[in-house]
């Protein structure tokens, strides 16, 4: 259950950020995770990935890192690290000329 | 493909509604504990005591999570002070938004000291800032020594481990060095008080604790604010 929030949680905070760049589609999510944060990786990507499919968010990956304490924070933080961005796949289909509507 | 940097806490909408309670209690000189421990552990008895010891008139309120059930409220509310349950339905921890909403209008009517009582969990509740003044971890002597050393995230955060039930110890291979020793392992500065519910015993330490803070968050120049407790 606390994997299921914290996976929905990042989802979001992820389209948050995301909407400072329109157009772009979310590929990846890097995660990093303080070692007492008290999240296991393998629950969080299960739960991560269920909701991945169950809102047709595929492909989107989430790639989880560990971070000591003396690395960064205080060891019990979530953070996204970074967001891998790509250009959304064009949809096929006819192309409606302008011409034409005209 | 391209890579954005972003660091950003993934709690950020939680740490920032937590960030506003926390001034609006240092405002009003509200003292906020936030009660963690397992199931059973016995954070409700802790609270019922507390609320029977607290001076009379003292502005107290009482924010009691659980998963189902308004159990907790109901033995809570005999005290005479007010109580709200926060039904979690399935969610393991109390957040700092379903604080703020259960909060209403006790803010504006000037409370003292403000005990919220998370779901027993050793785990969840330790991620999400409720905008307390200190987490308050509860352990048993019901349960086991190592609890520090499996749970280390909360016995970090916390500021105060209070050992319940210690009228059991003749009765439980619990020993107590050893789980002040792990405490102070993970959180070397922790201050450990040892009660029993039954037998009252160290609950004249916790109030004076519990006075102490409140003294030091009462709001400059009003009175003596929290310090009535």
């Amino acid at each position: 259950m606390h994997e299921m929030g914290i996976a929905s949680s990042v989802l979001e905070a992820a389209h948050q950020v995301l909407h400072r760049y329109p157009g772009q589609r979310l590929s990846k999510i890097g995660l990093r995770i303080g070692e007492f944060a008290g999240v296991d990786s393998e629950s969080l990507k299960f739960c991560f990935e269920a909701i991945v499919k169950s809102e047709n968010l595929a492909p989107l990956a989430l790639e989880i890192e560990f971070c000591d304490v003396a690395q960064k924070w205080r060891g019990d933080e979530l953070e996204i690290a970074y967001l891998e961005l790509e250009d959304p796949v064009p949809t096929e289909g006819p192309v409606e000329s302008v011409e034409e509507r005209i | 493909m391209n890579r954005v940097a972003v660091e950003k806490s993934v709690l950020s909408e939680n740490n920032q509604i937590a960030a506003n309670l926390r001034e609006t209690f240092g405002t009003t000189g509200t003292l906020a504990l936030n009660f963690i421990g397992s199931p059973g552990a016995g954070k409700t008895a802790l609270l019922e005591k507390t609320l029977e010891l607290l001076r009379p008139h003292t502005r107290a309120g009482v924010l009691t999570g659980d998963i189902q059930t308004d159990n907790d409220a109901r033995r809570l509310m005999r005290y005479g002070y007010p109580v709200r349950q926060i039904t979690t339905a399935g969610a393991c921890h109390l957040d700092a938004r379903m604080v703020q909403v259960h909060l209403e209008d006790w803010l504006s009517e000037g409370l003292e000291l403000l005990l919220i009582e998370n779901v027993g969990n050793l785990v969840c509740p330790t991620s999400y800032d409720l905008g307390e003044d200190a987490k308050v971890v509860v352990l048993s002597v019901a349960e086991g020594e190592d609890k520090p050393l499996k749970y280390p995230g909360i016995f970090r955060k916390a500021e105060l481990m209070i050992l319940t039930k210690i009228d059991l110890l003749p009765h439980v291979p619990f020993k107590v060095e050893l789980a002040r020793e792990n405490a102070r392992r993970i959180h070397p500065e922790i201050e450990i008080i040892e009660t029993s519910y039954t037998t009252g015993a160290g609950f004249d330490e916790w109030m004076n604790w519990l006075r102490a803070r409140a003294r030091k968050k009462a709001p400059v120049g009003v009175g003596t604010g929290a310090a009535s407790v």
